[in-house]
């Protein structure tokens, strides 16, 4: 449906393109630029350094644990919230009476703020007198440190986060459960399938592509992971230092402009190549459904 | 739906306008200065005293408190702007290397003579907390507060006859301040008793900011090893000597005879854990211990850092006053008379006073009056002949952050001391040797 | 099996609603009861309360000491709420409005690479904050903006824009084209076609993405904690900034203000549940 001519195409679509290339393009350049100069927080003049920063990026041990310490991050979150979110959604698939009102308030902590949620974890898990522990030494199990023990503190972490997003993987779950049509499950009911069949062949592949989807999306904000590691313990600690908490430390605390910039960019360039693997994705998907549709 | 969401909007707008609606900060044209400064006791008392400047000049004084974890980098990060929010910042003694050399801190050599007698402010305090590089007398801080570190007692439990009687039998001497480290060790054995919840000692072993190097260097001190050379900036051989690792060890050890947590305790979870009534023995910063005297009047009792062997070193704190080289010269004038006018003696009198407030003024630390004002000023007074501090070159963040992150493994238990160490010096080296200042 | 599945939820929730449950407790309790070693879960209206004893005494102190500015900080908590609002509700008045422009651009008008445009504007949310607020902070120190509400609401606004444009876009979509067709070959003209017809059909679209760009802003921390602002602070920059403080943390006081500030937004989930699948996944998974 062509409308009056280009300009008023412009006037639509122009400011928010605008917008989007001077805040997230210009940036980006801008940091290239940055990551090739000694530039730091505190301003004053700065200078050409070549390509110095990067060498330091590659060899620095921190960058290397960082990258470990943030892939396993997001392996075993999404993992884990893929497996209970959809073993939540297979338990809610039915209907039954407060339905709605319990898939609401299950829905509730992936919408509250991470850093807030972060801090008042802090209470919950304290090892003198947090209220994990208070049940655990009821139950006559071990007093954990959470938040001091070195091997634990990871897993608080990630604890938290599985707790906020499982809500997540269920929401989409229950979409694609919702999604099978009844026909089949009849069909497979008259050939006498048995449920562990019926899950395996019918019900896996069917939810696949929208799992994958919700995977690929939680997986990128995992990535980014920044809030819950500076409300629990700080950027600096090894133990959790992801690479957003990496950046913070070297870019704010160190105050190194050039060098945080230098590190930017090559966790840029493993984010744009998953977004990429992302986005070929989701074309994929959405080209099936335009078949289907017809 | 819609008119739920548009209540929804108006109830909210109306929130917003609410908040918007409490003070606004004030407007230019009055005359005042902004202070910066870490959010503690000392900071309330150094806004008492601006409260009492405002009376005699009309100038207002603002102090902005800023919790410790997140101060240095505020502070640093308000210094990248064109102007800074603060007119004078009282700076952590480390920062006056970075403070200098990038001309964020107003130089003072010429002003501060004038505005006060060198003479009456003690040399170490002097050297560490105003003097950039350490015995040039060329000046960037005034002295405002100077602290060291100490450790704050039960009193009450080393008093008490059961105690005492115990603890002579088992160790065949009698329960008191210990005098040096062997001596701490037993006395925390002594009272860590898990079962009754009770513990014998914290010691400063945050990761946030600073504290676990505060707290080792103490150690470290007094096993006889240094930081490095201060001259060629040489770290291999002397952060990762025999006695640093010995140091460390012995910290270690003592992890556990603190409470649960006790690798990761910061100036207000140590003063917690004294303050819950289930340390025997926490090290601290003396500002803080005003207030655990005033909470626990007899019950709390103070001590100087212990020593090892001959050696008895504890760290240097203490903050000193900085004038921002990004203000108008007209607030930077506001700003010395407000400097020259709390140094004078009289006002260093009201501020020793006040909760919190510790001098550097010579006259003041060696009278006998002060020693006996209160529980903990003798063990300061007696501290301050005996601080050292950390390094104070401009890239001291880099080499503190990396002390903590390497100190913290040790403790941890991901590495040994020694290993620490090792990567420690490294790492410290690395740094000089990327900004040339490893010879 | 259908009886193991049922208590596996049971489970989870109680185990969820945990923390939220224990927060709303904490903001009833005085502090010392939050942080007494034995835990306490059982309000008692009783003056006296042992110490070690399971209950506690309910009190309003934590919300009342909202009202005041806890150790040191500026303003007190109101003031904080009071900045969240305002640059929410800005943000997202803004990116709504200038999303939906671009999304019936998009959705109606044949764009030159209009599906790469989309998956740029898409990829813009794959972005860690961190990545770019270093050039973002020394743009915004050129023109001051670094300490004032105008740069967050301007920044919210461009991260918002991404997710109101492909929301906006989906419910336009929607919106069949035959109205209007009909109302241009009635003589309308485009712009006027755009008023009067697609927008009140979009207004429902329009109320929800505004939920999620609202939420979006009102949860965001990265970027509000390091564009050093002394006087734009929001909610969760003041929370965090309590750390640390030798005081100790408030607990009963951060409990009454963190179900203030969660208030709205589960009020909010409520009301757009309908669409809360559209709305996580950026609006390309739609019911």
């Amino acid at each position: 449906m062509e409308g009056q001519g280009k300009w008023l195409k412009f006037g639509f679509v122009g400011p928010a393109l605008l917008i989007l290339i001077g805040l997230n393009i210009f940036p980006l350049i801008y940091s290239i630029l940055l990551s090739f100069t000694d530039a730091e927080l505190i301003g004053g003049s700065f200078g050409f350094v070549g390509g110095r920063n990067y060498g330091r990026v590659f060899s620095a041990p921190r960058f290397a644990a960082a990258l470990r310490t943030t892939g396993l991050f997001v392996l075993l979150a999404v993992g884990f919230e893929l497996i209970l979110g959809f073993g939540l959604a297979l338990g809610l698939k039915e209907r039954f009476r407060g339905k709605p009102l319990l898939l609401t308030l299950l829905l509730v902590p992936m919408m509250l703020p991470q850093a807030v949620m972060g801090l008042f974890w802090n209470l919950v898990l304290n090892g003198y007198y947090g209220v994990l522990n208070q049940i655990l030494a009821f139950l006559g199990l071990g007093q954990p440190q959470w938040l001091t023990d070195p091997d634990l503190k990871f897993f608080s972490i990630l604890m938290i986060d599985v707790w906020m997003w499982t809500p997540f993987m269920m929401l989409i779950g229950l979409a694609a459960l919702n999604a099978i049509p009844t026909y089949i499950y009849e069909a497979a009911a008259i050939d006498r399938a048995s449920r562990w069949i019926v899950f395996r062949r019918i019900t896996l592949p069917m939810c696949g592509p929208l799992l994958g989807l919700a995977v690929l999306l939680r997986a990128t904000d995992a990535l980014k992971q920044f809030d819950l590691v500076m409300a629990v313990t700080g950027p600096n600690d090894p133990a959790t230092q992801t690479l957003s908490a990496l950046l913070y430390q070297v870019m704010f605390r160190d105050g190194s402009v050039g060098l945080g910039s230098a590190y930017a960019y090559v966790v840029l360039v493993l984010v744009i190549a998953l977004a990429s693997v992302f986005l070929r994705y989701m074309d994929r998907l959405q080209q099936k459904e335009g078949e289907v549709a017809g | 739906m819609k008119t739920a969401f548009s209540l929804l909007g108006v109830v909210l707008l109306l929130f917003g306008l609410s908040g918007c609606a409490t003070e606004e900060p004030q407007e230019s044209g009055e005359k005042s200065i902004t202070i910066w400064w870490a959010q503690w006791a000392p900071a309330d008392g150094l806004q008492e005293l601006g409260k009492v400047f405002q009376k005699e000049t009309g100038i207002e004084v603002v102090v902005h408190q800023i919790p410790w974890s997140s101060y240095q980098d505020q502070v640093f990060l308000n210094f990248g702007n064109n102007q800074t929010d603060f007119d004078i910042v009282v700076g952590d003694s480390q920062w006056i290397g970075r403070g200098a050399t990038k001309r964020l801190f107003l130089d003072l050599t010429d002003w501060l003579p004038e505005a006060v007698d060198i003479g009456t402010i003690h040399p170490r305090a002097l050297r560490y907390l105003c003097e950039y590089p350490g015995g040039s007398g060329r000046y960037f801080a005034a002295p405002c507060e100077t602290d060291a570190v100490g450790f704050a007692y039960r009193k009450d439990w080393f008093e008490d006859a059961a105690e005492m009687a115990a603890f002579q039998e088992k160790y065949g001497r009698q329960l008191a301040v210990p005098e040096t480290w062997a001596e701490f060790k037993e006395v925390a054995e002594f009272f860590t008793r898990p079962e009754e919840k009770v513990y014998g000692c914290a010691l400063l072993t945050g990761r946030g900011y600073d504290s676990l190097t505060m707290g080792y260097q103490v150690l470290m001190w007094g096993w006889g090893g240094s930081w490095g050379d201060e001259e060629k900036h040489r770290v291999d051989g002397y952060a990762n000597a025999e006695g640093p690792v010995q140091a460390l060890q012995f910290m270690k050890d003592l992890m556990a005879l603190a409470p649960p947590g006790g690798t990761n305790i910061d100036y207000g979870k140590s003063l917690d854990a004294f303050m819950s009534g289930s340390t025997a023995m926490s090290m601290n910063y003396f500002a803080f211990y005003p207030g655990i005297a005033a909470e626990m009047g007899d019950k709390a009792g103070f001590f100087k850092a212990p020593a090892h062997g001959q050696t008895r070193v504890t760290s240097l704190g203490g903050q000193g006053f900085s004038i921002s080289t990004k203000v108008s010269s007209r607030q930077q004038e506001l700003a010395k008379q407000f400097i020259a006018w709390f140094l004078q003696e009289k006002i260093q009198r009201q501020w020793v006073q006040k909760p919190a407030g510790f001098t550097a003024n010579t006259s003041i630390l060696s009278s006998a009056e002060f020693a006996g004002a209160t529980a903990y000023n003798r063990p300061f007074a007696e501290s301050m002949d005996l601080v050292r501090d950390f390094w104070n070159v401009p890239v001291y963040n880099e080499l503190l952050s990396v002390a903590q992150r390497h100190l913290g493994e040790a403790l941890d238990g991901r590495r040994s001391p020694k290993e620490a160490l090792d990567a420690l010096a490294a790492g410290h080296e690395q740094v000089f040797r990327r900004v040339f200042l490893l010879q | 099996m259908r009886i193991l599945i049922r208590v596996f939820v049971g489970v989870y929730f109680c185990i969820a609603a945990l923390p939220l449950g224990w927060l709303m407790m904490t903001s009833f309790k005085t502090r010392s009861a939050s942080i007494g070693v034995q835990a306490k879960f059982l309000p008692t209206a009783s003056e006296k309360v042992d110490p070690q004893s399971v209950r506690f005494r309910p009190t309003l102190d934590g919300y009342r000491q909202l009202n005041q500015a806890y150790a040191g900080a500026k303003y007190s908590f109101f003031r904080y709420l009071g900045n969240s609002v305002l640059i929410g509700l800005l943000s997202t008045f803004a990116s709504v409005v200038i999303g939906t422009c671009c999304a019936y651009g998009f959705s109606r008008f044949r764009i030159a690479g209009s599906r790469d445009w989309l998956f740029f504007i898409l990829s813009t949310r794959f972005l860690p904050p961190l990545t770019v607020v270093m050039p973002v902070l020394m743009m915004y120190r050129e023109f001051d903006l670094q300490n004032s509400h105008l740069g967050l609401i301007v920044l919210y606004t461009a991260f918002n824009l991404s997710l109101a444009v492909w929301l906006m876009k989906g419910f336009i979509d929607d919106i069949p084209q035959a109205y209007e067709e009909a109302a241009l070959v009635d003589g309308y003209s485009r712009l006027q076609a755009f008023r009067l017809i697609i927008l009140p059909k979009a207004a429902p679209g329009m109320a929800v993405t505004a939920v999620f760009c609202l939420i979006s802003a009102w949860n965001e921390f990265g970027f509000a904690m390091t564009l050093n602002n002394q006087e734009a602070v929001t909610v969760p920059v003041y929370f965090a900034g309590l750390q640390g403080n030798v005081q100790g943390l408030p607990w009963p006081q951060i409990g009454a203000g963190v179900l203030l500030f969660v208030a709205p937004i589960v009020l909010f989930t409520v009301l757009v549940r309908g669409h809360l699948l559209r709305g996580v996944t950026f609006g390309t998974i739609k019911r």
